[in-house]
């Protein structure tokens, strides 16, 4: 089995609070690897360690290894750039930028690469491409200019996945990526990833262990900055090793 | 998001707008035919000074005016800039530099009135006994550099501060995760957007330097021994330009709706 993500005692403080404490992770290549535990855990923070995106508060002191696709991410030689371009990310709120459907697909590419090296067709060839991943094709072909943020939640939820496609990720983030969808939002989002799955490695955080239960194949339990237990999904829920999973997923905690 | 208003909203706006501006010019061009009277007769009375001054006066105090305020404004921009974009919350700079923005911002301007009156009254006795005009300008000049520092950058931070802060932190958050750098997300998103914001805080610090303006040439009527030369006309066209300053600054705060009042 090869690991897109592997971290040894990686521990991290916010200030002097200790959000993590040595995580030691393997997250399996080309399959939906969830994250669960109760709000505050720490779910949220590791994630955003992956693609480097917690530096941006000032305040982070970060110990241990990450190695992402077999590379220390704090090596010298790391480009953000090109770390963000392999490892997308997808946020609790559907944030697509409040310009085109279009721009927005395209958005990531303009970024990495110089001023019009793209023809016309190239882009639409790109875009169309990007919105048939995700089912969106049909829906907004004739709509491609329409401002992103107005369209439907789910919509732009998917239109967040379609944007990480054209940079070719190896790896997508996702951050409790339905919750703020409704029950077919939901279903319509799962199904896409169960279908992207063997194209890309998902970690997901969610609250929903139904969701969990659904579309991972393995389960990372989390508690107060701890990995508590790491399994097969299945196992997890019907056998935990741990008391504190036991809880959880017999719902004691909130 | 930010957002622009509905049209139908907008054109409301606009006709708001324009009746305030009507009804701000109506009083705007009363008042200043009363001073204009008033400045005859006392010229008429003193008859040291003649109305052809006026004109090239001025200009030359919006030669002097325009280029400071325009100055003042872009260094607090930069500023800006600087403690939101570059500096963390929890550097010292920063929470000194806001502090005292805030110290400074929070004056009502009548004591900066007050002030310049002091300070210009405080050159001008210096200078009195000898009389020339250019003592007396650079008095002046002195005077305005200190109103503009302590009134017009201040103001410029804060607004270009808050208009940077609109930009909500999903749309940096989901630039950066995309793999952009600061620079493009400052320049790709964040100035587009906050842009309609930061012209109209420009504004209202314009407005502000007009408002200090006006009332340096309002003392300048008071010490003025030559007579009235005018004085008048420069008054009113600050104050006038301080109004319709204020009027653009705050049409622009309105046409934005902050996402927090929009829905989905
Ligand atoms: N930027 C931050 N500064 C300080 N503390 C934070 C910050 N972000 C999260 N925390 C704290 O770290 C802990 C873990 O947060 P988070 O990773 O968001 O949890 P989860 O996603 O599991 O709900 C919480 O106690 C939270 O209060
Ligand atoms: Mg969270």
């Amino acid at each position: 089995m090869n690991y897109s993500i592997e971290t040894e005692n990686l521990s991290l403080w916010y200030g002097d609070f200790q959000a993590l404490i040595d995580v030691n992770s393997k997250i399996p290549d080309g399959q939906i690897t969830s994250l669960i535990g109760p709000s505050g855990c720490g779910k949220t923070t590791l994630l955003r360690c992956f693609n480097r995106v917690n530096e941006r508060y000032g305040n982070v002191t970060t110990k241990g290894k990450i190695e992402v696709l077999g590379k220390n991410i704090y090596d010298a030689d790391v480009s953000l750039p090109e770390l963000r371009k392999a490892v997308g990310m997808v946020f609790q709120r559907p944030n697509p930028l409040p310009i085109s459907v279009y721009e927005n697909v395209l958005f990531g590419l303009r970024i990495h690469s110089p001023i019009r090296s793209m023809t016309r067709t190239e882009s639409d060839q790109i875009v169309e491409e990007a919105l048939t991943s995700v089912f969106l094709w049909e829906d907004l072909k004739d709509n491609l200019k329409m401002r992103a943020t107005s369209l439907q939640l789910e919509q732009q939820q998917k239109l967040c996945i379609a944007r990480l496609l054209p940079l070719k990720p190896k790896i997508i983030l996702m951050d409790e990526p339905c919750s703020a969808l409704d029950a077919k939002g939901t279903g319509a989002v799962e199904e896409l990833m169960e279908i992207l799955a063997g194209t890309y490695t998902f970690l997901i955080v969610t609250h929903n262990m139904a969701q969990a239960r659904r579309v991972s194949k393995e389960c990372i339990f989390m508690f107060l900055g701890e990995l508590i237990e790491h399994r097969e999904t299945q196992a997890l829920f019907e056998t935990p090793e741990h008391s504190k999973t036991a809880d959880y997923v017999q719902m004691r905690y909130g | 998001m930010n957002a622009l208003t509905t049209r139908p909203e907008l054109r409301k706006k606009i006709v708001l707008l324009s009746i305030t501006v009507i009804i701000e010019g109506v009083a705007f061009i009363f008042f200043w035919s009363v001073l204009r009277k008033t400045a005859a007769t006392h010229m008429q009375a003193s008859s040291a000074s003649r109305t052809s001054d006026a004109l090239p006066n001025l200009l030359s105090d919006l030669n002097l005016i325009l280029p400071m305020s325009l100055l003042a404004i872009l260094l607090g921009i930069v500023c800006a800039f600087y403690l939101e974009e570059w500096l963390s919350s929890t550097s010292w700079i920063r929470r000194f530099i806001e502090s005292q923005v805030a110290f400074l911002t929070g004056i009502p301007s009548l004591l900066y009135g007050l002030l310049a009156v002091i300070i210009f009254f405080g050159y001008a006795g210096v200078f009195k006994a000898t009389r020339t005009t250019f003592q007396h300008n650079t008095a002046l000049f002195y005077t305005e550099m200190l109103i503009f520092i302590l009134m017009v950058i201040p103001v410029a931070i804060k607004a270009t501060q808050e208009a940077l802060r609109s930009v909500e932190t999903p749309i940096r958050e989901s630039t950066y995760a995309l793999g952009a750098n600061r620079w493009q997300v400052l320049t790709q998103q964040v100035i587009p957007r906050a842009f309609p914001q930061m012209l109209a805080g420009g504004c209202r610090a314009m407005s502000q330097a007009f408002a200090a303006a006006a009332l340096l040439t309002g003392i300048h009527i008071w010490s003025h021994t030559t007579g009235l030369r005018g004085l008048p006309d420069r008054f009113m066209l600050f104050l006038g330009g301080a109004l319709l300053l204020s009027n653009a600054s705050s049409f622009l705060t309105e046409i934005y709706v902050p996402a927090s009042t929009q829905q989905n």
